[in-house]
């Protein structure tokens, strides 16, 4: 009798581990696409050129990747938030190409009065 | 036929009443569902005829020229988006809309760029060479032959 309560407790102790270990683990779940596109993110946001040359464009790509964080947290979708992730990192290129075709409109302006 | 299956109605009705009220209940679920897939997945018709313009515009930007990769991708994912709608795959067409719609944005954004650096680039050469000139003297508007004039 013994025994089997110990046996019981241990059992009970075992499966409260492994509910603990795999909520641990379900929440700590990542997204490989997800991570890459924050990361790409997080540097263009870091870029002053981008951030201050192309901060509309930025924040089409901020929201398009809260837009698949949301869908991640709560659907867990991986088709759509893959394809949420690959729309971001491309806004994000979006960005940087705005950032250069700015830049160079500046030189263009800067250049200007020295023709006169 | 009744007089064998006479005897059994009490054992047998219990549960033919139990499977029908699962069939019922299976039948109402899978409809339910069914219909939910219809609501949620409508054909992404302004999806795709903003990425037709998004496409066209890009053209206008010499995208063939400067970014053909991008554009090219755009593209296929376009003609991939029209096949799946054709399907009645409606998620797969809408997300290969929004695809083909960003990388004709994309493809945009790369050639207006280039074309800015590279007109950038071409004025300082014009202005550097215009200021080599004037130091070396051979510029017209400074020489005395206008004075003279």
């Amino acid at each position: 009798m013994k025994l089997n309560i110990f046996l019981g407790r241990r059992t009970v102790n075992m499966a409260l581990s492994l509910m603990a270990f795999l909520s641990i683990g379900c929440g700590a779940v990542q997204n490989p696409a997800l991570e890459r596109a924050r990361d790409a993110y997080n540097r263009a946001r870091q870029d002053r050129e981008i951030a201050g040359r192309a901060g509309v464009a930025l924040d089409k790509a901020r929201l398009t990747l809260e837009q698949a964080e949301r869908v991640w947290a709560e659907e867990q979708d991986v088709t759509e938030v893959e394809h949420l992730a690959y729309l971001a990192e491309k806004r994000i290129e979006i960005a940087r190409a705005t950032a250069r075709r700015r830049l160079a409109a500046d030189d263009i302006q800067q250049l200007n009065p020295q023709r006169e | 036929m009744n007089t064998i299956s006479e005897p059994y109605d009490d054992l047998m009705q219990p549960r033919t009443k139990s499977f029908r009220a699962w069939i019922i209940a299976s039948l109402v679920v899978l409809f339910a569902f069914e219909n939910s897939g219809c609501s949620t997945a409508k054909p992404p018709s302004e999806i795709l005829s903003r990425a037709e313009m998004d496409l066209r515009a890009a053209s206008e930007a010499r995208a063939d020229e400067f970014a053909p990769m991008d554009l090219q991708s755009a593209r296929e994912k376009f003609e991939g988006s029209k096949k799946a709608m054709a399907a009645k795959r409606y998620e797969d067409a809408r997300r290969l809309a929004e695809s083909a719609q960003v990388e004709a944005e994309l493809a945009t954004a790369k050639a207006e760029a280039e074309l800015t650096r590279r007109a950038a680039d071409d004025l300082r050469r014009r202005l550097d060479t215009l200021r080599w000139e004037t130091e070396r003297g051979t510029i017209p508007t400074s020489s005395p032959a206008s004075a003279k004039e």
